[in-house]
């Protein structure tokens, strides 16, 4: 990984807890049956069922990063390249070992993937970052898995994947960007000039414009290399994380996806009036 | 068919009503069941990720107790299932009530047998009566709501171990451990759960919850809770519905 170009790193393969492990085991009886957890809803389920696939398990991966300080320049706006790799990180390390779960799972990917902060207030300074989704497989015994070899993902709830499937689209994998920036303080004169009046401040336009780009350049960056058509969802959120308050993290995360050879057309909507609230 | 003689108690909606209806069910009454803890606490070494396996018996024990309690009443009433049911817990200190409450129903047919858990009991789901219908029609029934508990320890960093760390940006491998082993720990043991109840569908709905009631900051509950699920082994639910398209006329 290059400074400041936080490309698709090859992340290692991830090793599992032991108990990870044995729960994986486990979700085979002793003929060969599968039995899945899952945190999909009822609706989701059988969604999930009607496009060919059967859940494998519930996957979850953690990582609990220590994130330091980065000093800044307090009068300028720039990219704080080592919080932004160590937040980049920490999200990967997790995402990798959900994957790792699917995988031994023998599942086809990952549906309804989510990625939490949380924080303990024990752990000054300590993210942990939970990535938990839900393992699928095809029911014919077809191969979904994304061009890695490894299970695709995706942070689509079942509907959308039923959706996405039926208009002939299939998930390749969760592709996120990251930018932390610090976004310079105003200098004295530049407060007494703006005091008082309308006026748009290009400086602080300027570093936000930039952080959110940063940001999507890299989502988008991640889906080439995936060999993707296209990125659905994208969210970006911002968040301080409890840093200073000119520090920011743009974070911008979707699914990238492929066309898929079409058997039918897709269904054509129909127009219902809900009569429940 | 009792209905006229005793008039039905439930907190279901209209259109939950109308769907219980729709797959032949009907709610009897509404029942509550609660259980009194006292969980004391367990000792744990300072520098150890480990569980306390005590207070993760009693956190499970007490949950069941408050559905068992929910069973019974059902049973009573000729219920062949729970639907809606909740839990609350509500912790001071060392005191632990949990409360669970939830809608009997019985099949208006009167062959709910089928329906019902293996040693005859009422079947348990927290499923609303949107998703019980769903299900229903899907070809699944419930079986019972189940629970995983794992009360965990995280390990305290030594004075060493802060030194090592402050000013860096690394994972920090232990904690990842204790909170990632406690996570498995409680899906694992929903697993297990599940299977003891003879369910042989999966586990749908599962939540997994952190809570501490203020306990140690280092001692963490983790709970994962979901509606096991078996396929319903008859013709009538093999063919369901096929899902569409639909574009809401609401906003």
């Amino acid at each position: 990984m290059t400074q400041g170009t936080p490309g698709r790193p090859q992340t290692q393969r991830q090793a599992l807890p032991q108990h990870a492990v044995e729960r994986i085991q486990r979700s085979r009886n002793a003929q060969g049956q599968r039995f899945f957890t899952s945190d999909l809803s009822v609706k989701e389920f059988l969604l999930v069922r009607e496009s060919g696939f059967e859940c494998a398990g519930l996957v979850m991966g953690s990582s609990f990063y220590h994130v330091g300080y980065q000093k800044s320049d307090w009068s300028q706006s720039q990219e704080m390249t080592v919080l932004t790799q160590a937040m980049y990180q920490a999200r990967e390390l997790a995402m990798a070992r959900m994957e790792e779960e699917a995988n031994e799972l023998g599942a086809d990917g990952v549906i309804g993937v989510r990625l939490h902060v949380n924080r303990h207030s024990w752990g000054e300074d300590m993210i942990e970052f939970l990535a938990v989704g839900t393992a699928v497989y095809a029911r014919d015994g077809s191969s979904w898995r994304a061009p890695s070899g490894m299970p695709f993902t995706s942070d689509l709830s079942g509907q959308d994947f039923w959706m996405l499937l039926k208009s002939g689209y299939r998930p390749i994998s969760l592709v996120m960007g990251n930018c932390v920036y610090h976004v310079a303080h105003q200098s004295l004169r530049g407060w007494f000039k703006s005091v008082g009046q309308n006026q748009e401040m290009p400086n602080f336009t300027q570093a936000l414009y930039d952080a959110r780009e940063l940001a999507m350049e890299r989502l988008q960056y991640e889906a080439q290399l995936d060999g993707a058509s296209g990125v659905v969802g994208t969210q970006i959120n911002e968040s301080t994380h409890s840093w200073d308050a000119h520090v920011i993290e743009f974070f911008a995360i979707g699914t990238s996806v492929a066309p898929i050879a079409m058997k039918e057309a897709p269904p054509a909507p129909v127009l219902v009036m809900t009569v429940n609230e | 068919m009792s209905g006229a003689a005793h008039p039905f108690t439930s907190d279901l909606t209209i259109d939950e009503l109308l769907l219980l209806e729709d797959v032949g069910f009907e709610p009897i009454e509404l029942v509550l069941g609660a259980s009194y803890f006292h969980i004391g606490y367990q000792s744990s070494v300072w520098s150890q990720n480990q569980e306390l396996v005590d207070m993760s018996t009693m956190m499970l024990l007490a949950r069941q107790t408050a559905m068992a309690e929910i069973q019974t009443q059902a049973h009573a009433l000729g219920a062949d299932g729970v639907v809606g049911m909740r839990i609350e817990i509500e912790l001071e200190g060392h005191h632990a009530e949990f409360s669970a409450v939830g809608t009997a129903v019985r099949r208006r047919a009167g062959d709910g047998e089928k329906y019902r858990q293996h040693q005859g009991q009422p079947f348990t789901c927290d499923l609303s009566g949107a998703d019980f219908w769903a299900l229903v029609r899907g070809g699944f029934r419930p079986v019972s709501l189940v629970h995983g508990v794992c009360v965990y320890h995280v390990a305290h960093q030594g004075l060493h171990g802060w030194f090592k760390s402050v000013g860096q940006n690394q994972e920090m491998q232990s904690f990842t451990q204790a909170l990632y082993d406690a996570r498995e720990l409680a899906v694992g043991r929903v697993q297990q759960e599940a299977a003891a109840f003879g369910a042989t569908g999966g586990v749908v709905g599962m939540e997994v919850r952190e809570g501490n009631y203020g306990w140690h900051s280092h001692v963490i509950e983790f709970v994962a809770m979901g509606t096991a699920v078996s396929p319903i082994a008859d013709a009538a639910h093999e063919l369901h519905a096929e899902a569409r398209v639909v574009l809401s006329a609401r906003d």
